[in-house]
């Protein structure tokens, strides 16, 4: 059996199969999928960035496995910056959210409907 | 390059198309069925067919890995991680769906620390559950309504009722059938990986060879790392009266080998300096736009601004000053 | 010096290879430039007294003025004219001229259709009763129209002054486009003094269907215009006429038997039949004496319904160049039947005004019928007379016509020259009926004679069936005799009753006459107004005219140069050196030893007074009056009622104008109305539809995708996820 030594390896050390990146690859659209049918059905705003978040997160997973797949570190890098965008938008949209619900003291985004052109 | 095809076709020939879009449909009736609608009961049966169809699909996957079997903590995690993620979208309550995101975002740690790579699992869990889901936490409490005297169940309206569901899922995990039926048909023509060998950054981190070598008593203290040549495998050592001498590859102790951080920081500040910098404004600007929004508009009239003023000593008080 | 003035002088003229002699003499035919300037000139200054609301007679002074020194100046050309055409150059309009390569050779084609004049005999004739006549009839409307002063007045004389202009620059045109621009400038000025009276919804109607069937025959007209100009490649008659004597096209090459000469004619034949009211397209002239009677008389009789004789005279080189003479054929048989077709209506209307409407119409049947018939000078004499008999019956009509508040109905007026004031309009329809009749010895009679009597000399193998068109012509005739005369037995002689007219009291309100203020027309009160100065010098001008216009047939004309002495006197020889020549066959048959022409004396008299006769029998009063053999003692019955029965429903039919109105109602009309109406149900729901259709369309896609944009946040994000998996499917199958 796989032992908790294989857990966490300093480098790359052995190539991954094309079969085992599909299982990453599988969770990650399940994952983001879970995250998009979120961000459709749940009203509250902080649930569908939360939901926003979760997507962020597949596209790591998948973005890392890539990288692992392929020997290099440019999906790792490219998940800094993911996590870069994700704090950011987190940082400006709660901002927002709280304004929001200042002015009509609830997290319903249909309450801003009438916000269309 | 025989083996990964050899994995890829069994794989192809168990989990076909259409039993992937059989379980695809399965799993979005089952989490069509588990957001939230105000009652209960359907909920938790949605939960449980998910959670039946996930584990299913996961066990289907690893039945038919065969020579490529994943870890098994990639099934743990995988599990846990949409698990979570299921809960974080059908809790009815923000508080809850917050903390099952950090029981995501721990997965998914995890399964980074399965694809080696340990700095970025570490970061997200610090980054993430640490920072950005506790500011979602206050937010959370900062926006929430207060229970009125007598309820104990403080539920908004847009929290207990998703809006659409069926058709959100239909939209889904149609969406979830075409990716998925995209990456299975593309995986096998990706290129096999190369041999793993070297990161050849040895060279470019002498302090660290140096002092690696001294911490391992493979040189003395006295000696100097002169040259890396991790090609050749061997390193130049320089002692105090001027004489080399060759540390050859097999001398070389474990820990001399790159790590992940130092790949990875190589790989990011040599390979992506513009990204840095671009990543490094949107930070910026996002602060600002964080204080600016959040700060407190308030509209002063000109007798408070006066009076402002006045408190401030900017102006001399008219008339009877003391 | 002498050189400049000598090349000043030749561009002067016609600018070509004219000597320094003639150039004098075309400045001479420059004079004539003059008369398009004043009529027009008289058209601004009635429009400028329009604009001063001038409430007096003055515009009409001014016209007859004007007119009279246009005839003036028409007069003085013709006395320096030496029967070489000139052209007289006022301005350029038209000019330009263009190379293309053609068959690797440059060809310059030009577009040459200047104001310019162009004056030979042909033109001057025209000129000299055109102007003569209008100046004349100008005189008498002065008074006729002056019901109207100060409201009417000033349009109506501007109208004729333009009508004028119009006419000069169609007789005078040096190219045909000029000539279709008189054209279609008469056709404009009778439409507007057909509808003079816009309140009278039977002129408008009138007006509009004399302006239709014009534009129909114009059709022609324009069609043989371009087609002669891709033909000769030249609308001047100069180049024409030499292109055409020459025997080839604008190309050079030969247009004997070729479409040129075969079907141009038609066209122009047609445009003429329009304006000339030939059969087909007379409709329209009968219902144009809606007009004022002054119009009808100088538009309507006089002059503008001979243009399309003109136009068939003036081409008379294309007309005649065909050898099978198909077009010239076909015109004398339409003259012919029209001829024969509006004197059957005419024995049967009771209308005096209609019928001189259909006499004209006849009469100009009798001039196509000329031209048809190889003697254009035989049309042209006859144009000449009737101008001037029919403008004096016109007159005569017009005066009977204000005299008796708008009554024009034979059996309500009887005995009009007995009565007081009017003795010289009784004296004037005389001369003028029997001018009209043929009577030997009258103009009438020498110049219908000339046309009756080529009808038996023209051999048939030129012109197809000359003689039936002869016979025919000799049998409308004694018709023409028969129905002048029923109109002069029963308004002019026989005992003194009348009916006063509708517009009685209206006509007498505007009145200076004295007469009773509180006039009823049902009362035998009224007292019928004879005419005025005005009206009776120009009856008695007209009068005199007519009887003098019998004279020319017996002056030698240009032969006193020194030339062969054409037939037909004087017009005979203006027509010899114009466009119009023709060497005409002379003498066809004899008749108890007698020349064809003299015969014709004879035979087209007793005819004549066969008619003459029967009309005295049939209509003339008792006593004298009636020759003796009359018996009508009162205005509404004569022993011509007593035929009716007999001939059953013909009178009927004829008196009804054969239904050719109805018939043209219903065959093309109707269909037309019908045809509108369709196209106007595709033009509603087809074209508008589409138009519509492509108008609401993006509407309809805003109205159909407005509800996606609903504002709400879920509803973008589930179409942004649909679209990403549209895109998606895409790749997939793009892909595999």
């Amino acid at each position: 059996m796989i032992g908790l030594t294989s857990l966490a390896q300093a480098a790359y050390p052995e190539p991954m199969a094309g079969a085992t990146l599909a299982h990453y690859l599988a969770v990650s659209a399940i994952m983001f999928v879970l995250g998009l049918i979120g961000f459709l059905t749940r009203r509250n705003l902080i649930i569908m960035f939360l939901c926003t978040e979760l997507m962020f997160q597949a596209a790591g997973i998948a973005l890392v496995a890539f990288g692992r797949y392929h020997l290099n570190f440019h999906g790792q890098t490219f998940v800094v910056f993911i996590l870069t965008v994700a704090a950011a938008e987190a940082a400006m949209a709660l901002a927002l959210i709280v304004l929001l619900f200042r002015r009509k003291e609830s997290l319903d985004a249909r309450s801003w409907e009438d916000l269309k052109g | 390059m025989d083996r990964v095809t050899s994995g890829v076709n069994t794989l192809g020939a168990i989990i076909n198309p259409y039993m992937l879009y059989g379980l695809c449909v399965l799993g979005g009736v089952g989490v069509c069925l588990a957001l939230p609608r105000g009652g209960k009961r359907p909920q938790i049966l949605g939960a449980l067919l998910a959670a039946l169809i996930g584990g299913g699909a996961m066990l289907a996957l690893g039945l038919t890995a065969g020579k490529a079997f994943p870890n098994l903590y990639f099934y743990v995690f995988s599990l846990l991680g949409l698990g979570a993620a299921l809960r974080v979208i059908t809790h009815p309550r923000p508080v809850y769906a917050a903390l099952y995101f950090i029981l995501t975002v721990i997965a998914s740690g995890g399964l980074f620390l399965l694809l080696s790579a340990e700095f970025m699992a570490f970061a997200l869990i610090i980054v993430y559950a640490g920072a950005i889901l506790i500011t979602y936490l206050f937010v959370i409490m900062l926006a929430t309504q207060a229970a009125e005297e007598g309820q104990t169940e403080a539920l908004a309206d847009y929290d207990t009722h998703a809006r659409e569901p069926a058709a959100a899922t239909v939209v889904g995990f149609l969406l979830l059938a075409l990716l998925t039926a995209m990456m299975f048909g593309g995986v096998k023509d990706l290129p096999a990986p190369g041999e793993p060998g070297h990161t050849r950054l040895m060279g470019q981190m002498h302090t660290k060879v140096q002092r690696t070598l001294r911490a391992e008593g493979v040189i003395s203290p006295t000696e100097e790392v002169n040259a890396v040549d991790e090609r050749a495998g061997t390193i130049l050592v320089t002692a105090d009266d001027g004489t080399y001498r060759k540390v050859e590859r097999k001398d070389w102790p474990a820990s001399l080998a790159t790590g992940n951080v130092e790949s990875l920081g190589f790989n990011l500040l040599r390979d992506h300096p513009g990204g840095i910098e671009i990543a490094g404004v949107i930070l910026l600007m996002a602060m600002l736009g964080a204080v600016v929004l959040s700060r407190k508009q308030v509209q002063l009239d000109d007798e408070a601004k006066k009076a402002e003023a006045h408190r401030l000593g900017l102006i001399p008080e008219e008339g009877g000053a003391r | 010096m002498l050189d400049g003035l000598a090349h000043m002088l030749v561009t002067l003229g016609d600018g070509g290879a004219l000597s320094s002699g003639i150039a004098r003499a075309a400045a001479g035919a420059d004079l004539i430039k003059l008369v398009p300037a004043i009529t027009l000139g008289a058209t601004a200054m009635c429009g400028v007294f329009a604009a001063m609301k001038v409430k007096s007679k003055l515009p009409a002074w001014f016209s007859v003025a004007s007119l009279a020194a246009c005839f003036g100046v028409v007069l003085a050309v013709f006395l320096g004219h030496d029967g070489t055409p000139r052209v007289a150059h006022a301005f350029d309009w038209i000019n330009f001229s263009w190379t293309i390569s053609e068959n690797r050779a440059s060809v310059t084609h030009d577009l040459v259709s200047n104001f310019a004049f162009y004056v030979d005999s042909l033109t001057l004739l025209w000129m000299l009763f055109v102007t003569g006549l209008a100046a004349l009839i100008a005189l008498y409307a002065s008074e006729y129209m002056s019901h109207d002063v100060g409201a009417g007045y000033c349009r109506f004389f501007a109208a004729f002054n333009l009508f004028v202009f119009s006419m000069s620059c169609l007789v005078m045109g040096d190219n045909l486009l000029l000539t279709f621009l008189g054209w279609e400038g008469v056709g404009l000025c009778s439409y507007l003094l057909i509808g003079y009276y816009y309140t009278k919804d039977s002129a408008v109607a009138a007006g509009k269907k004399a302006f239709i069937m014009n534009r129909i025959g114009d059709l022609g007209f324009v069609l043989g215009l371009m087609s002669t100009y891709v033909a000769f490649g030249t609308l001047e008659y100069d180049r024409l006429f030499d292109l055409i004597g020459r025997g080839v096209d604008g190309a050079g090459q030969p247009i004997t038997g070729t479409w040129v000469v075969q079907v141009i004619p038609f066209l122009f034949a047609i445009g003429a039949f329009g304006k000339s009211a030939q059969i087909f397209f007379y409709v329209w002239l009968p219902d144009a004496m809606e007009g004022p009677t002054p119009v009808s008389a100088l538009i309507h009789a006089a002059t503008m319904v001979t243009a399309g004789v003109f136009l068939i005279a003036r081409l008379y080189p294309l007309f005649a160049a065909d050898d099978a003479k198909l077009a010239l054929s076909f015109v004398a048989w339409s003259g012919a039947l029209t001829a024969l077709w509006a004197a059957t209506i005419e024995m049967a209307i009771f209308d005096i005004k209609r019928v001189m409407g259909y006499s004209t119409i006849s009469q100009l049947g009798f001039m196509f019928a000329g031209l048809g018939l190889l003697t254009p000078t035989g049309a042209a004499y006859h144009t000449f007379t009737h101008a001037f008999f029919k403008a004096t019956l016109f007159l005569g009509v017009g005066a009977v016509m204000h005299g008796f508040g708008g009554q024009l109905d034979l059996r309500r007026l009887s005995g009009v020259a007995w009565m007081r004031g009017f003795g010289l309009v009784g004296v004037a329809m005389l001369i003028g009926s029997i001018n009209l009749s043929g009577v030997p010895g009258t103009a009438g009679f020498f110049s219908k004679d000339m046309i009756l009597a080529q009808g038996f000399t023209t051999p048939g193998t030129t012109i197809w069936g000359a003689q039936a068109v002869g016979w025919i012509l000799l049998v409308t005739a004694g018709m023409t005799a028969y129905y002048t005369f029923r109109t002069y037995f029963r308004v002019y002689v026989g005992p003194k009753e009348f009916t006063p007219g509708e517009d009685a009291h209206a006509h007498d309100d505007h009145h200076g006459h004295g007469h009773k203020e509180d006039f009823d027309p049902t009362t035998a009160e009224f007292d019928p107004h004879p005419p005025g100065a005005p009206m009776k010098v120009a009856i008695g001008l007209g009068m005199a005219l007519t009887l003098l216009a019998a004279i020319p047939y017996f002056m030698g004309g240009h032969a006193a140069r020194g030339e062969h002495a054409a037939p037909g006197g004087w017009v005979g020889g203006m027509v010899a050196h114009s466009s119009a020549a023709y060497n005409t066959p002379h003498e066809g048959f004899s008749f108890l030893g007698l020349t064809s022409h003299a015969a014709m004396y004879f035979i087209s008299a007793g005819v004549g007074a066969v008619g003459l006769l029967i009309a005295a029998y049939l209509h003339g009063p008792k006593g004298w009056q009636g020759l003796w053999i009359g018996n009508r003692t009162e205005a509404a019955t004569s022993r011509a009622d007593a035929l009716v029965p007999l001939l059953g429903r013909v009178v009927t039919f004829a008196r009804n104008k054969w239904y050719v109105d109805e018939i043209y109602d219903f065959l093309i009309v109707k269909p037309l109305w019908v045809l509108s109406h369709v196209l106007y149900f595709i033009d509603q729901w087809v074209v508008d539809g589409l138009v519509n259709l492509f108008g609401a369309a993006p509407g309809m896609t805003g109205k159909a995708i407005r509800p996606t944009q609903n504002g709400e946040l879920h509803g973008y994000a589930a179409w942004m996820a649909g679209g990403l998996a549209v895109v998606l499917l895409v790749v997939i199958l793009v892909a595999t």
